[in-house]
């Protein structure tokens, strides 16, 4: 265990998740495995978030992160799933899949104490503790068989959690999410293909194919792919796939619905990791494997990251749904990470990064601060309520930190990712950064005037405007688990805005690293030795 | 030429054809067993009696309307095992006829695990009723039908068991054939059962239509085939396929007598695994017949079409795997309008039952396209291995996930529904097992990693495009100029991809039926414990033959039983 503490912290999630939801069907006599259900859900999720705690601080696989040089950590022996067609178990990390799995480990235990007391708890939260063990499996697995396994798997959870505990329309939702997200895997599932049938028969190919789904294999040989014109297609398919999933324009449609639909837990999930696997899968693969269709490509990524990032932003003005604006705002910063990638320059790519990390931290807030709302005021209406800081001031507290983390106000998280972007942009396309910086003041309009027409603005000093859907009864307050969750995220945002180094660190060293190796990539490819 | 003289049952021989001699046994003891009564025979002029067994009146367990059920799922469950246990690198010659090696066992296998799982499934799909009775002159006309429907079904056991294990007589004896004529004969045995079996519910109007259509165009096909074995026959005067494969290397330019004789055969088998244009009576069959008749008809039977192509397509026409053989042109087309065809009609079929017969026309195209790789000459010899590989294991697992969906089907079919979508609504919230195991067979359909389906899919794939491999100048900066350059086989496999993405469509619209419509039922289904275990079980195999140990053992077999084909 202690020598393979990434296939644990994939496989114990899964195992325990999908045993608490069998076994008390199977076994009359495990009924009070159901009842303990949620605590121990917790507890699993509190001990893997304990196990990449202490990878971070070396404390298992003694890893110095300030210092992170390429290649995997903490890879395992590779045992063979598939040998017929080269598909074995390969786990490993380095310094960009790192800060997404903590982020992960952190932000389960996080949306369970938020969802404490979800209905039908003794399912819910093991169908977070299944979530979290795909979504690691995506992020640790070096073997893009089991990378596309874990991939479609955290459609299954999600959802269910939007099936079963959503609003009103979930049915709708949930369909569009999974049609949505399934077809344009599917279309990079083609493009792997492709890469697959152009590996060489190395060690632990298919004994019958002889081609293989090693990572590292697959991305160092996609350069020979035949024809740069099918490398090039290759790298579209992929894009689709990663686009979708990030959501870029014009694939987004589905986030927006699915996010108004799901369950607060859900939603925080969705906007704080799932969105990731996008950026990262499109790091990791498509952008590493065929860096020079990417450098063909920029101004592509350009246009797709201007237009989610102003078109995410102008909509978001329009919005009166509040898990909406912040859904749309999350197009929005997705475009920015595009906008990073297409910079191509270090500084670029660890903004990019380390905005998937704030961006993780920032939206499930949002989203948690948007469930309280819903969950006190039975309402999503921006308008309908106002002066909630006088009902609710803890609400309107992390409310406040939350959209000012998002708009990018200086020492928060968000900020740090905004501006490294944005330096980097400027370095590369020059005055071309005053569309992204002048779409910052949209941000800031429409989280200022929903903040004054939610929290602040009531005609009676000593009462606010309770909304309709409340039918005059009085709101409750949060209750403890769902502010302590929200001060854990808050907490969490000042401090890596403060102290950014913590993983900026890393990911500088990872990007820098990773543009040395397309620079000579590209050098070696126009014959120059470098 | 066939001389049966030389068939001399000694006990090497019965080892070697146990399966179909427990098969031989299962039937007559299906005859035999129900007919057991009490009778005696009095000796003259004595008052010793002597029991006689045949007639009087029967006993309590002779009597049970079950037994022949319960014959037939035991004689399928040993055929199958020995059928298993018999795969493995020896090869033994029977009677200059037949062959009994791991290419024929496995076949064997899967034609009598598809039985096995039909019998099991029958028993609620034509229920047996002990307590069946005569109906009384006070009886309501409603009451009247159900006891006479319950004693018809009981009358009805004896002769669809009997069906079930001639057609898995003639399948088996046809997977070992090594000469023409024998497994056309088989073939016929096999194939004349499954006409009445798909007519077996002859008093619902689908079920008699659908036999009729299904016998008519089977025996216009059958009768096209064996004329051109006659024709083969004249130009080689031997029909053992050895023979024949010999006078075909032999063969300078292409005789007419030849060419002629394997085009016709082709209509015959291409009508067993419903290729386009001759897949025309299948939806009409598949959706008359009980659906583990149909679920029979797109599994076994189409493997069986699949041993009769490469049997006569590939080993007998194939030179050294190194020409283009005539008919690698017309294969292509056909299979990709097979399959085109089969995914377009699958989109709009609003009865699941078509649907799924559908879905069967377009597998039948990506196994025809991956022969038809075989026969464009480029394969080569490690590349035809891949591909009959990628073939075998494509039609094993298809028993588990195709087969599974029918049962599924079954099961609703016990409520006297299944052919409607709507039968299908809300079948997640009723029987939320039975509808995730549905999902499953439908993913696997599509080919989703990492079930089985996907692993077969992914074999065939890269069969045909590591023997297109090599052809796509590497010097081409765009991609039009790239597939200009690429040989036309490539695009074989870009067929099989861009169709597999557009059956996605209608595998999920079905999927999300039982999940998102709303059903006026709410009660769960019957209760069927044995059918549940069977379509438990395909899940499970389903999922297990996709990755892990169990899928490599399988490919294992498979690997050894093409090396025992191809020598």
């Amino acid at each position: 265990m202690i020598n393979d503490p990434l296939s644990v912290i994939t496989l114990a999630p899964l195992a325990v998740g999908l045993a608490l939801l069998i076994l008390p069907k199977i076994l009359s006599s495990a009924e009070g495995l159901a009842r303990a259900s949620r605590a121990i859900s917790m507890g699993v999720a509190l001990a893997m978030l304990a196990i990449t705690t202490m990878i971070f601080l070396g404390e298992i696989g003694s890893i110095d992160w300030t210092d992170y040089g390429s290649g995997y950590s903490l890879t395992n022996e590779s045992f063979l799933l598939i040998p017929s067609i080269g598909v074995s178990w390969t786990v490993g990390i380095d310094a960009l899949s790192f800060p997404m799995v903590w982020l992960t480990t952190l932000l389960i235990p996080v949306s369970m104490l938020v969802e404490w007391d979800a209905k039908r708890g003794h399912l819910f939260h093991p169908l977070i503790l299944i979530m979290e063990g795909a979504l690691i499996g995506v992020f640790v697995s070096l073997d893009m068989f089991v990378f596309y396994v874990f991939w479609e798997l955290t459609l299954v959870p999600m959802f269910f959690l939007i099936m079963v505990w959503g609003g009103d329309d979930r049915r709708y939702a949930s369909m569009k999410f999974f049609i949505y997200t399934f077809t344009a895997s599917v279309v990079m599932l083609i493009g792997i293909l492709v890469m697959y049938l152009y590996t060489p028969d190395v060690a632990g190919s298919g004994t019958i194919t002889g081609h293989t789904f090693d990572l590292g294999v697959m991305v160092s040989s996609a350069s020979s792919i035949p024809s740069e014109g099918l490398r090039h297609l290759v790298w579209i398919l992929l894009l689709i796939g990663f686009a979708t999933k990030m959501p870029s324009v014009p694939v987004h449609t589905w986030l927006p619905d699915a996010h108004v639909q799901a369950p607060t837990a859900g939603s925080m999930l969705l906007a704080g990791v799932m969105l990731k696997m996008g950026a990262y899968g499109f790091l990791r693969i498509a952008v590493t494997a065929l860096p020079e269709s990417t450098m063909v490509f920029i101004p592509l990524l350009l246009f797709l990251g201007m237009v989610s990032l102003v078109y995410g932003a102008w909509v978001c003005m329009g919005q009166t749904n509040l898990k909406r604006m912040v859904a749309y705002s999350s197009v929005s910063h997705m475009g920015l990470i595009f906008l990073g990638i297409a910079t191509m320059q270090p500084l670029g790519i660890a903004g990019a990064l380390f905005m998937m990390f704030a961006h993780g931290i920032i939206s499930p807030l949002l989203f948690a601060v948007a469930g309280a709302f819903k969950h006190h005021y039975h309402t999503l209406e921006i308008g309908s309520m106002r002066g909630i800081a006088h009902h609710s001031p803890w609400l309107a507290g992390h409310m406040m930190l939350g959209w000012m983390a998002s708009l990018g106000l200086p020492l928060l998280a968000g900020f740090v990712a905004e501006v490294t972007v944005l330096i980097a942009f400027w370095m590369s396309f020059g005055w071309l950064v005053l569309l992204p910086a002048l779409t910052l003041i949209i941000t800031a309009v429409y989280y200022l005037t929903s903040m004054q027409r939610t929290i602040f603005e009531s005609n009676d000093p000593h009462q606010g405007i309770l909304p309709d859907s409340l039918h005059g009864e009085d709101p409750s307050d949060i209750t403890w688990h769902e502010n302590a969750g929200m001060l854990i995220l808050g907490a969490l945002t000042a401090l890596f805005g403060i102290l950014p180094f913590i993983f900026w660190d890393m990911m500088s060293d990872w990007s820098s690293g990773f543009m040395i190796d397309v620079l000579v990539q590209a050098m070696e490819s126009e014959g120059v030795n470098p | 030429m066939i001389s049966l003289g030389q068939l001399n049952l000694d006990s090497e021989t019965a080892f070697t054809l146990l399966p179909e001699l427990v098969m031989l046994i299962g039937v007559l003891a299906i005859i035999l067993i129900p007919n057991l009564g009490n009778a005696t025979f009095r000796m003259p002029l004595t008052n010793f009696r002597v029991p006689i067994l045949i007639g009087g009146s029967r006993f309590e367990t002779t009597n049970d309307p079950r037994m022949p059920n319960r014959i037939a799922t035991a004689t399928f469950a040993i055929a199958f095992a020995s059928s298993l246990l018999m795969i493995d690198s020896t090869s033994e010659e029977v009677g200059g006829l037949l062959r009994s090696d791991a290419f024929s066992r496995l076949f064997s296998a899967m034609f009598i695990g598809a039985l096995l799982l039909v019998s099991v499934a029958t028993t609620h799909r034509i229920p047996a009723k002990k307590n069946a009775r005569v109906p009384e002159d006070g009886d309501s006309e409603v009451t009247t039908s159900r006891k006479m429907a319950a004693l018809i079904d009981n009358r009805r056991q004896v002769d669809f068991h009997i069906l079930l294990i001639m057609v898995g007589l003639g399948m088996s004896l046809m997977a070992m054939s090594t000469n023409l004529f024998m497994l056309v004969v088989c073939i016929e045995l096999a194939s004349l059962s499954t006409y009445v079996l798909v007519a077996f519910h002859k008093e619902e109007d689908v079920g008699g239509e659908a036999g009729a259509k299904y016998f008519i165009v089977g025996s216009a096909a059958s009768a096209v085939g064996i004329y051109g074995m006659s024709l083969l026959y004249l130009w080689s005067g031997d029909l053992s396929l050895d023979a024949l494969a010999e006078k075909w290397g032999q063969m300078q330019g292409m005789d007419p007598f030849a060419a002629f004789g394997i085009g016709l055969m082709m209509v015959a088998f291409g009508f067993k695994v419903s290729a386009a244009p001759f897949h025309l009576a299948a939806p009409d069959a598949y959706s008359g017949a009980s659906s583990p008749v149909s679920g029979l008809l797109a599994t076994a039977s189409k493997a069986m079409g699949f041993v009769a192509l490469i049997r006569v397509l590939v080993m007998i026409t194939v030179p050294d795997f190194g020409e283009e053989t005539t008919w690698f042109l017309m294969l292509a087309i056909i299979s990709v309008v097979t399959m085109s065809w089969g995914n377009l009609a699958a989109l709009t079929s609003e009865n699941p039952k078509r649907m799924l017969a559908y879905s069967s026309v377009a597998h039948a195209g990506y196994m025809l396209a991956a022969i038809s790789v075989v026969g464009s000459g480029l394969a080569g010899e490690e590349g035809t291995r891949i591909i009959l590989i990628a073939i075998t294991f494509h039609l094993a697992v298809l028993v588990l996930f195709k087969l599974g969906a029918f049962l599924v089907l079954s099961l609703l079919e016990t409520e006297g529904r299944g052919h409607r979508m709507q039968d299908l609504h809300g079948l997640g919230k009723r029987e939320p097992l039975i509808a995730g195991s549905m999902f499953l067979f439908m993913l696997s359909l599509a080919g989703v990693p990492p079930l089985s389906g996907f692993l077969s899919k992914l074999l065939m794939v890269n069969g045909i495009v590591s023997s297109s491999a090599g052809t796509g100048s590497s010097s081409t900066t765009d991609v039009y100029s790239w597939m200009e350059s690429v040989d036309p086989i490539f695009w074989l496999a870009a067929a099989i991809v861009a169709n597999s993405a557009l059956s996605l469509f209608y595998y999920l619209r079905l999927s999300l039926v039982m999940f998102f419509e709303e059903s006026d039922k709410s009660s769960r289904l019957k209760s069927a414990p044995s059918l549940r275990m069977a379509i438990m079980a395909c899940a499970v195999l389903t999922v297990l033959c996709g990755i892990g140990p169990v899928s490599e053992w399988l490919v294992s077999l498979v690997t050894t039983s093409i090396e025992s084909l191809m020598g």
